[in-house]
């Protein structure tokens, strides 16, 4: 158990530390508070209304979205630094690792997940879009047409 | 063919049916009726001529070679690498399963027979046959079997056929309720057989019985005794004996044949079986051998005090089985395996011909079972009449009938055994016997003779008449073997007569030998328990003769006052139990899921799975409460756990 | 501008390039391309694709073509390329590409993913049964720098999970079918899941294991919340994810915590590394052991970590519940038997105990709880608990060596049999349950023998199996695992085992009972309304399971023999 003395000892003082801030802000700090201190945003500004409770769900479709296709270019750029190391068998993996990340994105696109906010919320009320392999592919292409056909 | 080739051929026996049963559920509507009843009965009949070869094949060896086991196929095969546990799928013929399998056929085929008549424009008329020919395979199987597995499969087989066949016209709900009953309470046999045979198995390594059994001396006391009681339990599930004999009576609301059969020639028949061939464990028992002869005896009296007050023909004769089926283990109990299984045959014929005569009634009367409603039958259907009173005479105990020579022999086996109370045994037997000779003679009176008391006229008039050719035959056929079915084993010794008991004694083997101590008392007995018999005919005739008063009330009712209410409602054994049993049951599955998972109780009320619709916005309110507490028993489970790893470290 | 690749550099810069060895990790390779394929498919074919469109022939093809070309292949291997078995090669890769060709053609999506699908899953069987034999002959063998074990239980789960996947594609094709959701992406997501199934059945390293509980969860959880039309469904879904999630935390922990304790995360190294140690001294172990265990626990549903499994199963699409209860089940315990008993089998007397109560305490939750039940996949939700608990009981003898059945076999032979009486039974289920199921409640089965005589009787006899009736299935795995029990010397626990069957038996006859009574005239039943349907997809499944659990229970001996064998685990 000796090797793990340190970690024990590391927690305590952890413990110690966050507790005694707590003791010490209560016992030193001052406190006279009022409306504008309380407020959710504490900048000054008179908030014009309660904060959102909800977001539409979009935003974080289009964050996981984005995450996935980010780790792509994190494995890409050390395969850059070694890809004539690594030759054929370098490429054949990494155009896979593409592939794979590419499938789902043309998915995506296919489903409209990318394309939304309220101008094409507008567009798709107006004319609804028939999605076709060539509207897949270049989405905005599709998209501005219909656009113009309004 | 030598006789060992005709015994290769026995999986033919239970084969035949299964094959019937197959065909019909697949093929049954296009077959359609009554071809359908024909094609089962044939496959019975043929079963049975295929168990009458056998029988002489094995009577054509030497009585020391009269054991024969066929393996059919390897079932189940190697489990285990340093194992030789294998099942065979084996057929054990030796005089004690040969015996079961020619009444079973023979009996089976005749029900079947009689069922062609009595089910006639059922709508699921051939399912009916299906059912039976499955439940005859199954009871062929059981007996067969060459290891305690095979004879458990059988087992099964058995109580599941039962279920379908009691709950056949489910339309009732009765007969649905009656059903279960049979069901869950074979379960709590089978539960004991079960636990006997792995206890057999951890401790012999074998199923087989040809290993098995011959090796059960090597074993402690306390083992052999545990085995016993155990195997002993699962016997009482299947023959009806108190505390487990409530699901017996309710299973009258099955189609009579079901009745019959299952009564009479199969399934009650079973525990007899599994304890005679296992009966290695009671010898060397000790005192189980008091239990079973003890709850032998109590079934035995209080069955036949229950019958008295029963106004259902078939229940009557339900209790009547049960309490026969209590002299027959009374018989285990003293040691007299074979006057057990004598008595089994014997009772299976008159016991047969007694249910399918009241089936004919029934069928006659337009579905009447009440017999306070029926009375003077005797003209409307001459041969149900005669033949049932042939049974009657053979059940109550008047020789030269059939019932009177194996009763007598377990009475005399219980007098001179030296089992503790074997008096005391024989006198409870004795007094059984009285009551028997009682209400059968109440039956037959009140059915057959007296007072007409059905309506004859108006809408629902009831017009008694003679039932169909082919249910009357089996009464016929049966009536003749409850006359002679004494014959087999005369308690003669010199010249032998006794030729059950020397047929039956390889299987035996071992079992302790009763003689009675002299010839003359041997002989007193039996004409007290003649006496004794036909006391109860002669009060049953006092009584009754004069048919019922014209509100019904039964002469024997006022007599008894309260108590005939008890013994009306079976002791109040049905309501005890159902009250004790699922009163906790019940109450722990609703605390498991009270405080395991709350939202039951919404389902229960507003119908499962809907009730979070009321909950209306649902899924926020949902989600925070109970996958919250969902997650704290994840944590309380990940608590325990860490609490037991946490004593396996040494600090 | 390949050259770029080829041209040799340096020599002393190139690097060493690892040996991809496709046998050994060709069944979840193949699977995740197919699911890749209908993805892709399903993009592009999008906006114009007539969507649920599929002729039973394209079923039948589907089915069909795979199985006469990988048998073809085989008989090819064996009888040197004759004419016969390419010709049977060629009709199977014709039957194949003609049915996918059609469905492309005429813009069935639907139909040419389940073509696709359908190709893949079982041409992943015929890998495994590739594999099978490569073990049988020469011995298990490690691959990919020891990540992934091909062993006779790698392989035998592989299978059983396979096999479940065929039905659950099957049976998610007619739901979807029914229901009008988006039929691709169902079979997509059951692919991958099964995907990650297959890489946690040979996984060999506790990392691997984990990544590969996480992506067969991920896809459990979105196929659970799949019916947008039941709000169930989205709740079971949530649920489910919320609660799984927080046991992959503890699992994870608990790798961390053995790595710690070990030095290494390889199941193998691990082993080695274990001997000449006494476990008692090391206590990072021991709480290593025991998040592991709440892991996956959670994951086979025992108790006490089977609370989302009644609202899971129930809420779930039937083909979803009938998929977890057949596969996930079996790729947990292979998981748990792998690491038990592979690798810590030297330390028995620390888990064994533990493992010990959960299968005591998951027989009696599971068969007592379902007796209140009035839901019939609520019903079948709590007896799936109650069979985690007798698989519990092989898994906790597994290490007993005092000859006799195996535990670890016991326990897989139990895995295999309850795959197909659960799939079975849930796919009568599903076609009872109707549009957007809505019946599944004990009274919706009343008078279904009258209406519907071939189901209810299919159904009786899964549920009989279930119960342990002799001749079926069912009967010979309990009598396995209680016989494992028996054989080392545990008799309390067979006793218990049996008394919770005893119970359940009276649980799965209410159900029977239910089907078989009902009042003549009960019009307000639904079933009394228009016939079920019942299509070619569904009615392959329930015949198959229903044939292969009868088969199994008159001759058990080929499959006890196959898990026999599949007792081998590289570790041990």
């Amino acid at each position: 158990m000796n090797d793990y003395l340190p970690l024990v000892g590391m927690i305590a003082l952890v413990i110690v530390f966050v507790l005694a801030s707590f003791v010490a802000s209560i016992l030193l700090g001052p406190r006279n508070p009022n409306s504008a201190k309380q407020a959710a945003y504490e900048c000054g500004i008179v908030p014009e209304s309660e904060p959102a409770e909800r977001f539409p769900v979009k935003f974080f479709l289009v964050a996981m979205s984005f995450i996935v296709l980010d780790v792509e270019i994190v494995f890409l750029y050390p395969f850059a630094m070694v890809m004539r190391g690594l030759g054929v068998f370098g490429l054949v993996a990494i155009t896979i690792f593409v592939l794979v990340l590419l499938i789902p994105f043309a998915y995506l696109l296919s489903v409209g997940a990318l394309a939304w906010g309220p101008v094409a919320q507008v567009i798709r009320e107006i004319v609804p879009v028939r999605r076709t392999s060539v509207a897949v592919l270049d989405p905005a292409l599709t998209e501005g047409t219909t656009g113009q056909a309004a | 063919m030598d006789a060992l080739d005709v015994l290769d051929l026995i999986w033919l026996v239970p084969t035949l049916p299964a094959i019937g049963a197959v065909v019909l559920l697949l093929f049954g509507k296009r077959i359609g009726e009554p071809k359908s009843g024909y094609l089962a009965t044939s496959l019975m009949a043929l079963s049975f001529l295929g168990s009458v070869a056998a029988f002489f094949a094995l009577g054509s060896l030497g009585s020391e070679e009269r054991h024969h086991v066929y393996n059919w196929f390897t079932w189940i095969s190697s489990i285990g690498k340093n194992s030789d546990f294998t099942v065979s799928f084996g057929f054990l013929a030796d005089p004690l399963s040969i015996t079961m399998i020619l009444f079973v056929t023979g009996i089976s085929t005749l029900i079947h027979l009689y069922a062609i008549g009595y089910m006639a424009r059922d709508p699921r008329f051939s399912r009916f046959f299906a059912y039976l020919n499955l439940f005859a395979a199954s009871m062929l199987v059981l007996v067969l079997g060459s290891s305690f597995l095979m004879t458990f499969m059988g087992w099964e087989g058995v109580g599941l056929c039962s279920y379908l066949l009691i709950s056949f016209w489910f339309e009732r709900n009765s007969a649905a309720v009656a059903g279960k009953k049979a069901f869950v309470t074979n379960r709590v046999g089978d539960f004991g057989f079960m636990i006997a045979m792995f206890l057999i198995f951890s401790k012999l390594g074998s199923l087989d019985y040809a290993t098995a059994l011959p090796a059960a001396p090597g074993l402690s006391q306390g083992t052999i005794t545990a085995i016993a009681l155990l195997l002993f339990v699962g016997a009482m599930g299947k023959s009806a004996q108190f505390p487990l004999h409530i699901w017996l009576p309710d299973a009258m609301e099955g189609p009579t044949p079901v009745s019959a059969l299952i009564h009479a020639a199969t399934m009650v028949t079973a525990g007899v079986f599994l304890v005679s061939r296992a009966h290695v464990f009671f010898d060397l028992g000790g005192s189980a051998n008091d239990v079973v002869a003890w709850i032998g005896a109590i079934t035995a009296l209080g069955a036949a005090t229950i019958a008295i007050r029963q106004n259902d023909i078939k229940r009557v004769l339900a209790y009547s089985t049960l309490s026969q089926l209590g002299y027959m283990f009374l018989a285990v109990g003293v040691g007299s395996y074979s006057a057990a299984l004598f008595h089994m045959v014997t009772h299976a014929f008159f016991k047969a011909l007694l249910f399918l005569g009241a089936g004919s009634v029934i069928h006659g009367m337009h579905h009447e079972q009440d017999m306070r409603r029926m009375g003077g039958l005797k003209r409307a259907m001459p041969i149900t009449a005669g033949t049932f009173i042939i049974g009657w005479l053979a059940i109550a105990g008047v020789p030269p009938f059939a019932g009177f020579w194996s009763k007598d022999e377990i009475l005399a086996k219980a007098w001179f055994s030296d089992v503790a109370g074997g008096k005391a045994l024989w006198a409870i037997g004795l007094v059984a016997a009285l009551l028997t000779a009682f209400y059968m003679s109440r039956q037959v009176w009140l059915v057959f003779f007296g007072n007409a008391r059905y309506d004859s006229e108006g809408d629902h008039a009831v017009n008694p008449h003679e039932s169909p050719m082919t249910m009357v035959l089996p009464l016929v056929v049966l009536s003749g073997l409850s006359i002679v079915g004494g014959f087999l084993s005369l308690p003669f010794t010199s010249p032998n007569l006794e030729f059950l008991v020397r047929w039956l004694e390889p299987s035996l083997e071992g079992a302790s030998h009763i003689e009675a101590s002299s010839f003359g008392l041997g002989f007193a007995l039996s004409v007290g328990a003649i006496v004794i018999g036909i006391t109860g005919i002669a009060i049953g005739r006092r009584v009754y003769s004069g048919g019922l008063a014209e509100d019904g009330t039964d002469p024997v009712e006022t007599r008894l006052a309260g108590f005939g209410k008890v013994l009306e409602n079976a002791y109040y054994i049905d309501a005890g139990i159902a009250k004790a049993v699922s009163g906790p049951l019940t109450g722990a599955a609703n605390f498991l899921t009270d405080t395991v998972d709350r939202r039951l109780i919404d389902g229960a009320v507003n119908g499962t799975g809907r009730a979070f619709k009321e909950l209306g916005g649902g899924l926020r309110r949902v989600q925070t409460g109970r996958v919250r507490s969902y997650a704290l028993g994840i944590m309380l489970g990940a608590v325990a756990l860490l609490g037991w790893f946490a004593t396996r470290v040494d600090f | 501008m390949l050259a770029l690749f080829t041209q040799p550099i340096d020599a002393a810069r190139m690097i060493a390039v690892p040996k991809i060895d496709w046998l050994a990790i060709g069944p979840p390779v193949v699977l995740f391309t197919a699911a890749l394929a209908i993805v892709l498919l399903a993009s592009l074919l999008r906006g114009r694709s007539l969507q649920h469109d599929l002729d039973d022939w394209v079923v039948l093809c589907a089915f069909a073509g795979p199985i006469e070309f990988w048998l073809g292949r085989f008989s090819a291997i064996r009888y040197n390329h004759d004419v016969f078995s390419i010709i049977v090669m060629l009709a199977g890769i014709g039957s194949v590409a003609f049915a996918m060709g059609v469905s492309i053609v005429r813009k069935h999506t639907f139909a040419a993913s389940l073509v696709i699908a359908l190709a893949g899953v079982i041409s992943a069987v015929a890998i495994t049964v590739a594999q099978w034999n490569v073990v049988r002959t020469s011995g298990s063998f490690t691959s990919m720098a020891g990540a992934v074990a091909v062993d006779g239980m790698a392989v035998f789960v592989m299978g059983v999970v396979l096999v479940a996947t065929v039905f659950g594609l099957l049976l998610g094709t007619s739901w979807i079918r029914r229901e009008q959701l988006e039929g691709p992406e169902f079979l997509a997501l059951l692919l991958l899941c099964a995907t990650g199934m297959l890489v946690m059945a040979s996984a060999n390293d506790l990392i691997v294991v984990f990544v590969a509980l996480e992506v067969f969860s991920i896809a459990l959880y979105v196929m659970t919340a799949f019916d947008r039309h039941r709000i169930e469904s989205q709740e079971a879904g949530l649920k489910y994810f919320l609660l799984g999630a927080f046991s992959s935390a503890i699992f994870l922990y608990g790798v961390a915590l053995t790595y710690g304790a070990t030095g290494s995360t390889n199941l193998v190294t691990i082993r080695e590394s274990l001997t000449g140690l006494v476990g008692g001294d090391n206590g990072l172990l021991m709480v290593g052991f025991a998040l592991m265990l709440v892991g996956l626990g959670f994951k086979v549903a025992a108790a006490p970590f089977h609370m989302w499994t009644p609202d899971v199963y129930q809420g779930a699409p039937t083909p979803v519940t009938a998929f977890m209860a057949g596969a996930t089940k079996v790729a947990a315990f292979g998981a748990l038997l792998r690491i038990f008993v592979g690798s810590f089998d030297l330390l028995q007397t620390d888990w064994r105990p533990a493992v010990y109560g959960l299968a005591i305490v998951s027989m009696i939750v599971g068969s007592v709880a379902a007796i209140v039940q009035t839901d019939v996949k609520r019903m079948l939700a709590y007896s799936s608990i109650a069979h985690a608990g007798y698989v519990l009981i092989g898994v906790q003898v597994a290490t007993e060596s005092n000859g006799g059945l195996g535990g670890t076999s016991a326990a897989l032979f139990y895995l295999g049999i309850y795959m197909l009486m659960a799939v079975g039974a849930f796919a009568v289920i599903q076609v009872v349950g109707r549009a957007r199921e809505t019946d599944s409640s004990l009274d919706d089965y009343k008078g279904l023998a009258r209406k519907e005589p071939v189901l209810a009787g299919l159904l009786t006899l899964f549920l009989l199996a279930q119960a342990g009736v002799p001749l079926t299935a069912g009967f010979v795995a309990k009598l396995t695992v209680f016989k494992a029990a028996v054989d080392a010397g545990q008799f309390q626990i067979a006793l218990i085992g049996m008394l919770s069957a005893t119970v359940a038996a009276f649980v799965y006859l209410r159900i029977v009972l239910s089907m078989y009574s009902g009042d003549e005239h009960g019009s307000a039943t639904p079933v009394e309304g228009n016939r079920l349907t019942v299509d070619l997809p569904v009615r392959i499944t329930i015949s198959l399971t229903a044939a292969l659990v009868l088969l199994f229970g008159v001759v058990p001996g080929w499959l006890l023999d196959v898990a026999e064998h599949a007792t081998s685990i590289l570790a041990g």
